[in-house]
């Protein structure tokens, strides 16, 4: 007790001096919400838990996090918003660079550019996070909701994407990942998995999207090699959005109208999923050279293959092709788009099956636009990819979160 | 009580009893005061902010553009400690703060003035308006950064970990300037200071041997450098011996100098061969090594809408079709560089660089 009160002498006395020099110590400013929840992303500590309240939250800022082993949880995707309708700083909503990281419970809405970036980290998960443009299908949107790069060990778990004008979820150069559970509505890239490797899609609803699951590999990246996906079990339905994503931007060029798209990716397996009106093609599968643009890279391979796909459900679709290769098709033939097309460019020396196998896909229609020869002779036959693949493992990530 | 716990309550008396005259700064080794004056840099009375007699007040050859903000920064090496030379650059030792404060001219009524760059050794409250202090501080473990904010009455100056930001109204003769003013926050000071993305470590960016090679007011003069400086106070045994870099603001010397010089300050600490922006490959630090990364006819890599619908960075003898320009002259936050650290456009800045862009040779087709 003595101590104590000694203490409390020593203290008082030392204010004392200290204010000495001016009259009165001026008061601690008070903090808004998002600066106040900006300290506790910077002042975090691994293992802490950072709670959104329910509510809509407007930021002005983006935030950032880069501690590891934080948790930032809201009350649930409806209920907990952070709103950037006013942003005026900031390309990212969010941008994370820091392992063992969760986020989940809340929703990102109205950012100016993305709106969820996660950079070179390692054990991502992302649960029941919305990532939303509320004004519609719009150019001025951020170009990506959910969007990991250069990281590892993603889980995306029952998520809801909107209005993005690239890709709603979008995992880019990353490796070992799951999408699951999830909706993906009203974006120009429903899910996008681009230059990736070791990536499970399945259970989720693509819908009114201008593609609906997109799977690319694109050259002069610093991470490339895009491989071993698997597209199961989702519904890939009505993705017919006009094109709204800014000029020059790869993903420009996808035509409304697309279910899945597989570009210049190998080993890839598609099962399991219900395709339903999408207007262009259900599946596509394309080199890089369906692009039309130069590249210079060495090391990129354009092509795809060892693509398999197996034990899909096709609906009505192909009715409106918004792309004039498929447009003359249709003309010429007078039928809807078949169910799957393949641009027919493969590596001198390959057959048709190194590239593509088709198998119990119950009453398929099938295209090789033989876009090598200027579509000169498309033909209809899938016979000569009636051929299985081993199927792929299951992705399993190093945290456990699935 | 614990002995160690004693000795620290007796040497903050000691600061306390000295504190009405001229102390030197305070080093705080691990936590971050709340208020400013903790550190003890200025000198604070009703119509004055004056740094301590044992910081020197510095300019860097080159200047980050902010705002239209002036700028007056102080370094301060403790009392025996020097600095060193690694590799031709400065290796400050433990203890080092570094201190920028940010404030705008004002006028009578209270109006803040966009006025050319000053060189203040003070700032008289009076006819300024103080918005915050940044310090750097070399710790054991590096250095950290962090902002503090000015209270309305500018009698003390608070952290703000978080940043903050203020709407400002900027007058000026052909003119008013409305933004918003923002005070980074600690992620966003490394956004600079790391220059190594993103494994690198916190750094000085005016404090460094190039930048100190220079007067004061340099292009004005440059007869002693601030390196001199340091050496007659004893914070470095030797010179660099660098030269003096080129001022952007020279207009006696080539008009690609001064680009460079530009751009080097305002766009390298990302736009390097280390740096955050080293995916995109446009290197603006000098390091470019082939012409193409510098940007001259070099496609975008991942930059959306900040694009503009153009297909270079740099297209010869056209500014109005180069990326770059359009970056620099948006203030949209998704597509204008710098990312950070301004609201406004750098009209200055953006006239040099397109005149540069204007003269140069050939053709991207």
């Amino acid at each position: 007790m003595q101590r104590v009160a000694k203490q409390l002498i020593l203290l008082s006395s030392l204010s004392a001096l200290i204010v000495a020099c001016s009259e009165q110590a001026p008061p601690e400013p008070e903090l808004s919400f998002e600066e106040s929840l900006q300290q506790q992303l910077i002042q975090a500590q691994p293992g802490d838990v950072i709670e959104i309240p329910a509510g809509t939250h407007e930021l002005t800022r983006g935030l950032s996090l880069t501690v590891d082993g934080i948790t930032i949880r809201g009350e649930g995707m409806e209920t907990s918003i952070l709103s950037f309708a006013n942003q005026a700083q900031g390309a990212e909503g969010l941008l994370v660079n820091a392992d063992d990281f969760v986020i989940e419970d809340l929703a990102i809405e109205d950012t100016v550019g993305d709106a969820l970036k996660i950079n070179e980290s390692n054990n991502v998960t992302i649960r029941n996070v919305r990532t939303e443009w509320t004004g519609g299908a719009l150019t001025t949107n951020g170009a990506y909701g959910i969007y990991p790069v250069q990281s590892s060990n993603i889980l995306i778990d029952g998520a809801v994407a909107i209005g993005a004008s690239d890709a709603g979820i979008y995992v880019g150069q990353s490796t070992q990942i799951i999408v699951r559970n999830s909706r993906a509505e009203f974006n120009v890239a429903g899910i996008e998995i681009e230059n990736s490797t070791f990536a499970d899609v399945h259970d989720n609803i693509a819908t009114n999207n201008t593609g609906g699951i997109l799977v690319f590999d694109l050259p002069n990246l610093p991470v490339q090699g895009g491989r071993n996906t698997r597209v199961f079990n989702n519904q890939i339905v009505n993705n017919n959005t006009a094109n709204f994503a800014p000029e020059g931007n790869i993903v420009g060029e996808v035509p409304a109208g697309s279910g899945l798209m597989v570009l210049a990716n190998d080993s890839i397996e598609v099962f399991g999923n219900e395709f339903t009106d999408n207007n262009t093609a259900h599946v596509m599968i394309v080199s890089y050279y369906i692009t039309e643009r130069p590249f210079e890279d060495p090391n990129y391979d354009p092509f795809p293959e060892t693509i398999y796909v197996h034990n899909n459900v096709f609906n009505a679709g192909g009715s409106t092709p918004d792309s004039e290769p498929l447009q003359a098709l249709q003309a010429a033939t007078g039928q809807d788009i078949p169910d799957i097309v393949w641009d027919g460019t493969m590596v001198p020396g390959k057959s048709a099956e190194d590239i593509l196998c088709l198998s119990s896909n119950g009453d398929v229609s099938f295209v090789n636009l033989d876009a090598g020869n200027g579509f000169a002779a498309p033909s209809f036959d899938p016979s000569t990819h009636d051929c299985t693949l081993p199927s792929l493992s299951v992705i399993s990530l190093s945290s456990n979160a699935d | 009580m614990k002995p160690s716990r004693l000795i620290v309550v007796g040497a903050l008396l000691l600061t306390g009893l000295t504190a009405c005259e001229q102390a030197p700064p305070i080093f705080h080794a691990a936590e971050n005061p709340s208020r400013l004056s903790d550190w003890n840099l200025f000198e604070l009375n009703a119509t004055t902010l004056t740094p301590v007699e044992a910081t020197m007040v510095f300019r860097p050859a080159n200047q980050l553009f902010t705002d239209y903000a002036q700028k007056m920064r102080t370094l301060w090496i403790p009392d025996g400690l020097q600095a060193t030379l690694v590799d031709g650059e400065i290796e400050y030792p433990v203890g080092t703060v570094v201190s920028k404060t940010f404030y705008y001219r004002s006028d009578a009524a209270g109006n803040l003035r966009k006025e050319p760059e000053a060189i203040d050794q003070s700032i008289e409250l009076g006819s300024n308006k103080l918005m915050e202090t940044r310090l750097l501080v070399r710790r054991e473990a590096g250095w950290d950064a962090f902002p503090y904010v000015w209270n309305e009455e500018e009698t003390e100056a608070f952290l703000r970990v978080a940043g903050t930001s203020q709407p400002v109204n900027l007058k000026s003769d052909t003119g008013n300037l409305d933004f918003v003013y923002f005070v980074p926050n600690e992620n966003q000071c490394a956004g600079c200071h790391v220059t190594e993305h993103p494994d690198g470590d916190m750094h000085p960016l005016g404090a460094i041997a190039t930048q100190l090679t220079a007067s004061l007011d340099y292009p004005l003069s440059n007869d002693s450098t601030q390196i001199d400086e340091m050496i007659a106070r004893g914070w470095l045994a030797e010179s660099p011996n660098h030269s003096t870099p080129p001022s952007w603001r020279d207009e006696s010397i080539a008009l690609e100098d001064r680009a460079l010089a530009y751009l080097d300050m305002n766009c390298g600490h990302c736009h390097n061969p280390e740096g955050a922006a080293d995916t995109s490959n446009l290197i603006l630090n000098g390091e470019h090594g082939q012409l193409v990364n510098m940007g001259l006819c070099k496609p975008p890599v991942a930059a959306g809408g900040g694009a503009g619908d153009m297909l270079y960075s740099i297209v010869p003898s056209q500014p109005e079709q180069s990326i770059l320009l359009y970056r620099m002259q948006s203030d949209a936050p998704d597509e204008m560089m710098p990312e950070l650290g301004r609201s406004l456009v750098h009209q200055e800045g953006i006239n040099l660089v397109s005149q540069w862009i204007d003269q140069l040779a050939g053709s991207c087709d």
